[in-house]
């Protein structure tokens, strides 16, 4: 059952901002996920703040520079199926569609995934593990199937995010807003590893709220893609992924994003597979390549090496799709 | 309460027989039409009353706190905290009185009681509370403080027979001895064997999940107690809670009018309706008790996690020589079946079998009946061995099966079928799945494979006595039927008013379906097993038959003509010779003076000599991107032989939902339990994968043999609901190992298993 706390409809996002800094303050995004965790007791809240009379983070529009700013209230629904997404920044609408099921992208918000807890059954459950305060991480050794290959230490979650891979793949920023004043960092920067501290998840300190979504301009000869392997068809997280924002120029790659997701516990971007795709034509052999680079270093637990051929296919894929 | 299933144990009852001569219908007006659902308009719109739905004025709300632990004592419990939360009205502990109720019974003792001082398995019970709403009562739950002594536990049922396992009951981990089958000479079979193969396999624990949690509402009037509970037999329910509270029968009423699915998992009552009911009794006040999502998927059910080791020997020609199985399961932590050899024992037709059930116990929750218990994972062995050896000798895989085709029950004393379409199905489904030209289709070459399957499967039960159907026909000519069965779904009550209209020309508006309440209907056994079509079905014919028969006779009496002249036809009685001399039924003087004209049937025996067996033959087609181990299941076609089909579409759905939840089995389900403490961490609808609809293929053909069987009873129809479910899950499998080239031996086959089986094998696109 829910705990008893108090609910806060503010109407600016300064009110927003002092609500939020409040000690057990939650924000209450499309909230889809937000009653969950509160009914299994994942976490508490003493007051949950809802955001969902902000009309300033709501909408997409054009920026100045030719990018575009999406509000961070904006539905997954809604980013999927935006036509100037789809042709300039496909990969976001890519992995906007691929996450949740139609009910979930229709209530859930692009900032809420973003900020989405993980998860990790684990923290989900009845178990006082790491990143909930208690002493130790339960997949390491237990039941480690769906857990990290890269980027885990003390703690072993994959972020569950479809749209923070193909985010940090396209250098897209977001902007903050705290006590503090407004700052924009970029998405990257955004996520934190367990090595810095494994009981959150985002840099957002008491008090922020992300939003807004800001992405740079189309790149000249951008192509992107987003590819997500899954259990099953709908209402399912990544086993692995890969998010792709490249530009093409004389039939040679000049810039390349490429960021994998369901991996570790931050979008794990590979700068070595970048690097490699910049400056040649990406061809079959190219793509097989980048791809046995891409999991070079993954560090498997007992019962996730399959992440390893899994995610390396998908690359190759994904490459190969763009190809 | 284990032993009461799909079928009695021991004699069957004596029913009395049926009062009319009922001969095999011929072509039939009504029954085996496309008939939309009679309640079809309230299941959709909403206005079905289902348990979950159902309020009291005054009524409570109850909790049940569960063991958070795999396998502990409660050495001490203090409830005075709870006690004085604000709406909370009673807390129910193994100390409370009249909570000293023993439960799961087999094999002549209870393992259990109701709130047990030791728990075997995380969810089970070891306190309860009522409170004036739902949230105070589990708020309440948090304020019961127990201490525990924990204990080691033990999770996989191979373990669990080691020499230091934990045990899971003084005693013992075996739920009995291991239960043997053997027929000629297995060793000589062998010898006799031109090719043998020989494989383990295993499928993984799956949870029923259906979409309406268990629960109960309970309400006292004196010491007389009514429950509304959403179960699969209301009978079964009346029973066990009469037994649980030293009650007569008479004294427990239980009703079950809409429930919102069980696949088994509601066939028994469980413990929420006693503790509902005992709860009601000490606050005076009526109580609804329902599980959580959660609990129910530890403690409401699961199909068991079966390994099975299969050898099958044969002639270069395919003929079986020999077949030898084994295999362990567990009944979870208290029991229950989870045996599985039974097809590999009766399927094909082969000379030497040797069989060996074990079932042994384990820290995990209680495993209860799941759609054809025991024979999805046969067939996942059985079938996936079939197709290893069509392999090997180079046969197609429906060649080997129809080689081998059984004309008699060799497990049961080779007593013949009342019919066996084992063969229709496998040559008529692979004719519809195109089968021989399809397969030249496969691509086993590049990123994305493409391959086809097919695996076959029977169930054992043709349902039986005893069953009582009451047909009422009133004087304004409107039928009501009145009968004990569940309609869990499967379209009981339209079959039931079809077979009625059949007998008594009424069209389907005019009928009435009074069923599933101990009150007020007829004797029925829990719908389950494919069992109510077989077992009420003639019932109710009967019944319709006895009510014609009156009919008839009044209007003989009246017309002046004898009886034999006459038939029913829509309102009226007519004459065969003399048309002109007929009469409305309305006017039937019998009828008018009573008001009223009841005809009872019952439920006549099996026939002797025989016995009566479903079969089915499901063919897949499936895509493998070997990149990454994803499977899609891109076509399903099931073959079925259930004899008669009472209503086309209700069929469709039954084996429709068979093939999803035998896709579920094969691709997506799996309980997880954590080996570190015990715990079940995929408890909820998201972790535990049921199938979605992006899951499940568009392209599904749905057949049926359509045999015409006048033996199997008075309806000539075997029933569906098991064998829908049974091959498919095997039938994916070989359609993986055919497109891939490698076969998964554990189900399910999901992309972690298959991409790290793909990548040891170094298969690339």
């Amino acid at each position: 059952m829910l705990p008893s706390f108090r609910y806060v409809r503010p109407r600016t996002v300064a009110e927003a901002v002092k609500a939020l800094a409040a000690e057990g303050a939650r924000a209450h995004a499309g909230g889809t996920d937000l009653l969950g965790c509160l009914r299994d007791g994942v976490f508490d809240a003493k007051s949950v703040v809802s955001l969902s009379g902000l009309a300033d983070l709501k909408g997409i529009s054009a920026t100045k520079d030719g990018g575009l700013r999406i509000g961070a209230l904006t539905t997954l629904a809604e980013v999927a199926r935006h036509a100037g997404i789809a042709k300039g920044w496909p990969a976001l609408a890519q992995g906007a569609a691929a996450a949740a099921s139609p009910q979930l992208r229709n209530q859930g918000t692009l900032g809420g995934n973003l900020c989405q807890r993980p998860r990790c059954w684990y923290f989900r459950g009845d178990f006082d593990c790491a990143r909930k305060g208690g002493e130790i991480c339960y997949a390491v050794e237990g039941e480690n199937t769906y857990h990290a290959v890269f980027g885990g230490s003390g703690c072993y979650i994959v972020h569950p995010s479809d749209t923070a891979s193909p985010l940090v793949a396209l250098r897209a920023t977001v902007k903050v807003v705290g006590p503090k004043g407004v700052r924009t960092l970029p998405v990257e920067k955004l996520f934190v590893l367990p090595e810095v501290d494994h009981t959150r998840e985002t840099v957002l300190a008491p008090g922020e709220v992300l939003t807004e979504v800001l992405l740079p301009p189309p790149l000249e000869g951008g192509k992107g893609h987003y590819r997500k392997v899954r259990s099953r068809g709908a209402w399912d997280f990544a086993l692995g992924g890969v998010a792709l924002a490249l530009s093409v120029k004389d039939g040679k790659v000049a810039s390349a994003g490429v960021v994998l997701s369901g991996v570790a516990p931050t979008p794990w971007r590979v700068p070595e597979v970048e690097k490699l795709l910049v400056g040649k034509a990406l061809d079959a052999k190219l793509a097989a390549e980048a791809a046995e680079l891409a999991v070079k270093g993954a560090e498997p637990m007992s019962g996730n090496d399959y992440k390893v051929p899994l995610v390396k296919g998908a690359v190759e894929e994904a490459l190969l799709a763009l190809a | 309460m284990t032993d009461l299933l799909y079928w009695l144990q021991g004699p069957v009852p004596e029913t009395e027989p049926p009062k009319a001569e009922m001969p095999p219908w011929g072509e039939t007006k009504v029954v085996g039409k496309p008939v939309p659902r009679v309640d079809g308009y309230e299941r959709v719109s909403g206005s079905a009353v289902y348990p979950l739905d159902f309020a009291l004025p005054d009524m409570l709300h109850a909790a049940i706190l569960r063991s958070p632990h795999a396998h502990a004592r409660v050495k001490a419990i203090d409830t005075s905290a709870a006690e004085k939360m604000p709406g909370v009205r009673a807390v129910l502990t193994a100390f409370s009185p009249g909570a000293d109720v023993p439960w799961y019974r087999s094999r002549g003792r209870f393992y259990s009681k109701l709130f047990d001082e030791r728990v075997r398995h995380e969810g089970d019970e070891v306190a309860a509370v009522a409170a004036e709403t739902r949230a105070q009562a589990f708020d309440a739950l948090k304020a019961i403080r127990v201490e525990y002594e924990e204990f080691a536990f033990v999770l996989d049922p191979r373990e669990a027979l080691a020499p230091d396992a934990p045990l899971v009951h003084d005693g013992g981990n075996r739920y009995g001895e291991p239960a043997r089958y053997e027929r000629g000479d297995l060793a000589a079979g062998f010898a006799a064997a031109d090719v043998v193969v020989e494989g383990t396999y295993s499928t993984a624990c799956e949870i029923h999940a259906p979409m309406e949690v268990h629960g109960s509402v309970a309400k006292w009037d004196g010491n007389r107690l009514t429950v509304w509970d959403s179960t699969q037999g209301v009978f079964v329910v009346q029973q066990t809670v009469a037994a649980a509270l030293k009650l007569p029968l008479a004294n427990v009423r239980v009703i079950g009018h809409y429930m919102g699915g069980g696949f088994g998992s509601k066939l028994e009552a469980g413990k929420y309706t006693v503790i509902a009911a005992l709860l009601a009794k000490r606050t005076a006040r009526p109580v609804k008790l329902f599980l959580t999502r959660e609990e129910v998927f530890l403690n409401a059910g699961n199909r068991p996690a079966n390994t099975m080791k299969v050898k099958i020997g044969a002639k270069k020609d395919g003929t079986l020589t020999a077949i030898e199985f084994s295999s362990i399961g567990s009944g979870g932590a208290y029991p229950n079946g989870a045996d599985t050899s039974f097809l590999a024992t009766d399927l094909y037709t082969c000379p030497n079998v040797a069989a060996v059930d074990e079932n042994v116990a384990i820290n995990a929750g209680r495993a209860r009946a799941m759609r054809a218990p025991g024979f999805p994972q046969g067939a996942w062995a059985l079938e996936q061995a079939m197709d290893e050896l069509a392999r090997k000798l180079g046969m197609d895989p429906v060649a080997l099966r129809l080689a081998n085709v059984p004309r008699v029950s060799q497990r049961r004393g080779n007593l013949p079928y009342t019919s066996t379409g084992l063969a229709e199905c496998l040559s008529g489904g692979a004719k519809a799945f195109g089968w021989e030209t399809t397969r030249e289709k496969r691509k086993d070459d590049g990123p994305i494979r493409k391959g086809y399957g097919v695996a076959a499967g029977m169930w054992g039960y043709g349902g039986g006595p005893p069953a009582t159907v009451v047909v009422k026909l009133y004087a304004d000519g409107s039928v009501n039927v009145n009968s004990g069965a569940a309609d869990i779904g499967t379209g009981t009550k339209t079959v039931m008013a079809q077979t009625v209209a059949e007998e008594l020309g009424v069209p389907l508006e005019k009928i009435q379906i009074e069923h599933a309440d101990t009150g007020t209907t007829q004797y029925s056994g829990p719908s389950g097993g494919s069992k109510t079509v077989p077992s009420d079905m003639p019932a109710a014919r009967a019944a319709a038959i006895e009510v014609r028969t009156k009919l008839l006779a009044g209007a003989a009496e009246e017309l002046k003509v004898p009886v034999a002249e006459l038939k029913l036809d829509g309102n009226d009685v007519v004459s065969t010779k003399d048309p002109a001399k007929k009469l409305a039924v309305t006017a039937v003087p019998a009828l008018q003076r009573n008001q009223v004209l009841v005809g009872v049937g019952t439920r006549g025996p099996n026939v002797e000599g025989k016995v009566i067996s479903m079969f089915a033959a499901h063919f897949a087609e499936v895509e493998v991107n070997v990149r990454t181990g994803e499977v899609a299941v891109t076509k399903l076609v099931a073959a079925q032989d259930s004899a008669r089909v009472m209503n086309r579409l209700t069929f469709e759905c039954q084996v429709q939902g068979g093939l999803v939840m035998g896709l579920g089995l094969g691709r997506t389900e799996e309980r997880v339990l954590d080996r570190q403490t015990g715990k079940m961490v995929n408890a909820n609808w998201h972790d535990y994968k049921i199938p979605t609809a992006l899951d499940v293929p568009a392209a599904q053909e749905v057949l049926s043999a359509d045999l015409v069987d006048t033996e199997c009873n008075t309806a000539g129809a075997k029933g569906v609901g098991e064998p829908a479910t049974i091959p498919t899950a095997a039938a994916i499998a070989n359609a993986v190992r055919d497109a891939v080239g490698l076969r998964v031996h554990d189900s399910p086959i999901t992309p972690p298993k298959l991409a790290a089986l793909l990548a040891a094998a170094g298969k690339k696109g």
